[in-house]
């Protein structure tokens, strides 16, 4: 079965590139431009990891990332979160509230596929 | 000369100045010109009305003719003295006033370069805390980055993906163009941004210090932590540590007689709330007007300072790079000692399981470690060990005037050196009410949400008919983490809730208007 990896990113151009990168090395990606879309497609259709920006409109990523990680029926989807500014700060943050992955912006895609493959569900 | 007795000669100087012959001021103010004869030669002393006739008459300030212009700039000129930069040439206060009624020009030139100097000072430290905490900056620092991420990727894509269809290809182009334009806008908004220049600051007083000191080690102090756990081993502590076990541990070991109350020699114990240390007869004894909490924490000072010598604190000074004078290291060794004497009372291990099992309640914990607010506020900014970390909390106490006497900032909370905070912050509204907990959700101009808890506490007073002594103490996180407090409890903490519209200060601040305001920004970006 094909891993699922939802994009959470409000870049519509970050999201093109990724969902391609992605597609190519056989992952199934989903993509949505806001945090409380981003929650409604975790609870109706959960995929099997996530790709999460910390810059979101509406629900910003870490609280996407605390309600995935205070939800019983969530928490065990693995979490790559994505960062381009007050980088230590945000990683702690993000540790702090349970983070599995950190990337931080300009990423490559090489890495970011690393990242996804590392973490993917087996 | 004393400067009252310069009058004469001041009016004389000026007299002569103005081209006015003796006989014509004296005809004009209404005196004969043999008593203003007398005046001018010091053989009368003069004030009141004929003086102020006579200052208006030569068109000067009375200040500038009785002396209280030189007296204001000889205290001024001696303020130098206590210069960090100058410390070292031993500048002697008193001669201050001598060099003052002698060189009054250069002693003018003096002091005005030393209030450009602070006031320089002052604008380079907050326009460095400002950039830092810029929401502009951050806004365009993250844009940046987003633009060069979507370039990046596209650019791999282009590089390495042999079998791209052209219209693929097409597309990606083309977002690395548009993607280019709005870099190089970003770009362009940051140079002009910069052409605001700014200079790197360093720490240059003793608590400036101080207060790098502490924000390097992250103010978690694992060596201290381990001689906190020693010293109970050493003297026997198990569980809570009173103020009885204290005094038999200083009796046995280290010869020390502990009592309680007015010190021996009265005018020491009534001048400061403190312990007081009597070598001779190796007698500590404890203030008897202060709170339980705060003789006992005096008595765990004292054997913080005993223990091992001191080596424990001492160690973690001489080790610092930062701390480089020796009031700053006098400072930090005060810092320790309370340091190393709240871990005594309240081991880390116990303290982490009480917060967490209590979720913070702030006065169940004090109850709990028989300690004050503040004491117990000030051990959970502690608690930082990596793998067994509580909430990262910052610090601040104010006294009644809003100065800021102690702050221990987060790395994402700004918090003033100098003067006072933003009189949103509920540390201020807490001193309106002693004793009660002001609890606020607080939104700074980036978008950064803290829970603020803040309670005034009143001390023991020095005596009564004296104003009474009030301590406004303040913990804050950040909201993502108010759910695991008490405080999170039936308030809505998402990003979108109300909160109150707070800044670091006035002149950092970007809110132009707040009806707070007090004082201009210091950019007006």
């Amino acid at each position: 079965m094909t891993t699922r990896v939802l994009i959470a990113e409000d870049e519509p151009h970050i999201v093109e590139s990724l969902s391609f990168v992605l597609q190519r090395s056989g992952y199934e990606v989903a993509s949505v431009f806001d945090g409380e879309a981003a929650m409604s497609q975790l609870r109706s259709d959960p995929p099997d990891m996530m790709i999460l920006d910390v810059m979101l409109p509406k629900l910003n990523g870490f609280e996407v990332l605390k309600q995935v990680k205070s939800d019983p029926s969530l928490r065990s989807i693995p979490v790559i979160i994505l960062t381009a500014k007050g980088q230590t700060q945000d990683r702690r943050m993000a540790e702090e509230i349970g983070v599995d992955g950190f990337m931080t912006k300009p990423f490559s895609n090489r890495e970011i596929v690393d990242e996804v493959r590392r973490l993917a569900p087996e | 000369m004393s400067y009252r007795s310069a009058i004469g000669p001041r009016i004389r100087e000026r007299r002569r100045a103005l081209g006015i012959t003796q006989s014509a001021l004296a005809a004009g103010i209404g005196i004969s010109a043999s008593y203003l004869n007398l005046i001018e030669s010091g053989r009368r002393n003069i004030g009141g009305a004929v003086l102020k006739r006579i200052a208006a008459a030569l068109d000067v300030g009375i200040d500038e003719l009785d002396g209280a212009a030189q007296r204001r700039l000889a205290d001024d000129l001696a303020s130098l003295a206590i210069e960090p930069v100058l410390t070292e040439l031993r500048l002697d206060p008193e001669s201050a006033e001598r060099f003052a009624s002698q060189h009054e020009p250069w002693a003018q030139a003096l002091v005005r370069l030393h209030r450009i100097s602070l006031d320089r000072l002052e604008a380079v430290r907050a326009l460095s805390d400002r950039l830092n905490h810029d929401p502009f900056l951050g806004d365009a620092v993250h844009s940046m980055l987003s633009r060069v991420a979507a370039i990046r990727s596209s650019s791999e894509i282009l590089d390495t993906v042999d079998d791209l269809e052209p219209k693929q290809r097409e597309r990606f182009l083309s977002i690395i163009a548009s993607e280019s334009t709005r870099l190089s806008d970003v770009a362009q908004a940051l140079a002009a941004f910069f052409d605001k220049a700014h200079t790197e600051t360093r720490s240059v007083t003793p608590a400036e210090e101080v207060d790098d000191f502490l924000l390097e080690r992250g103010n978690h102090f694992p060596a201290l932590e381990q001689a906190a756990l020693d010293f109970r081993a050493a003297a026997g502590i198990e569980g809570d540590c009173g103020e009885g076990r204290l005094a038999d541990y200083l009796a046995e070991v280290h010869d020390v007689r502990v009592r309680v109350g007015p010190s021996d020699a009265p005018e020491a114990a009534a001048a400061h709330p403190y312990a007081t240390w009597d070598p001779d007869s190796r007698t500590l004894t404890l203030p008897d007007g202060v709170s339980r909490a705060t003789r006992r924490f005096e008595l765990a000072k004292f054997a913080a300072q005993v223990f091992h010598q001191g080596r424990p604190v001492s160690a973690e000074i001489a080790a610092s790079p930062l701390l480089t004078s020796d009031a700053a290291k006098r400072r930090a060794t005060r810092v320790l000692v309370s340091y190393l004497a709240a871990a005594i009372l309240m081991p880390y291990d116990v303290v982490l399981e009480a917060a967490i099992a209590a979720r913070y309640d702030l006065d169940r914990l004090a109850r709990r470690f028989d300690a004050s607010f503040e004491q117990i506020c000030h051990r959970l900014v502690t608690l930082q060990r990596p793998g067994a970390q509580a909430i990262p909390f910052a610090f601040l106490r104010v006294d009644a005037a809003g100065f800021v006497t102690k702050r221990y900032p987060l790395p994402h909370l700004l918090m003033p050196r100098h003067g006072s905070a933003c009189p949103l912050w509920p540390v201020y509204q807490a001193l309106t009410s002693p004793g009660t907990l002001v609890r606020q959700l607080s939104e700074f101009p980036n978008g950064a949400r803290f829970l603020m808890l803040a309670r005034t506490d009143e001390k023991a007073r020095p005596a009564f008919g004296m104003p009474r002594r009030l301590v406004s103490v303040m913990l804050a996180c950040d909201a993502l983490h108010a759910d695991r407090t008490v405080y999170g409890d039936g308030i809505d903490w998402s990003s979108h809730a109300p909160a109150i519209p707070v800044g670091p200060n006035c002149r950092l601040c970007v809110r132009h208007d707040c009806w707070y305001r007090q004082e201009d920004p210091i950019i007006d970006a």
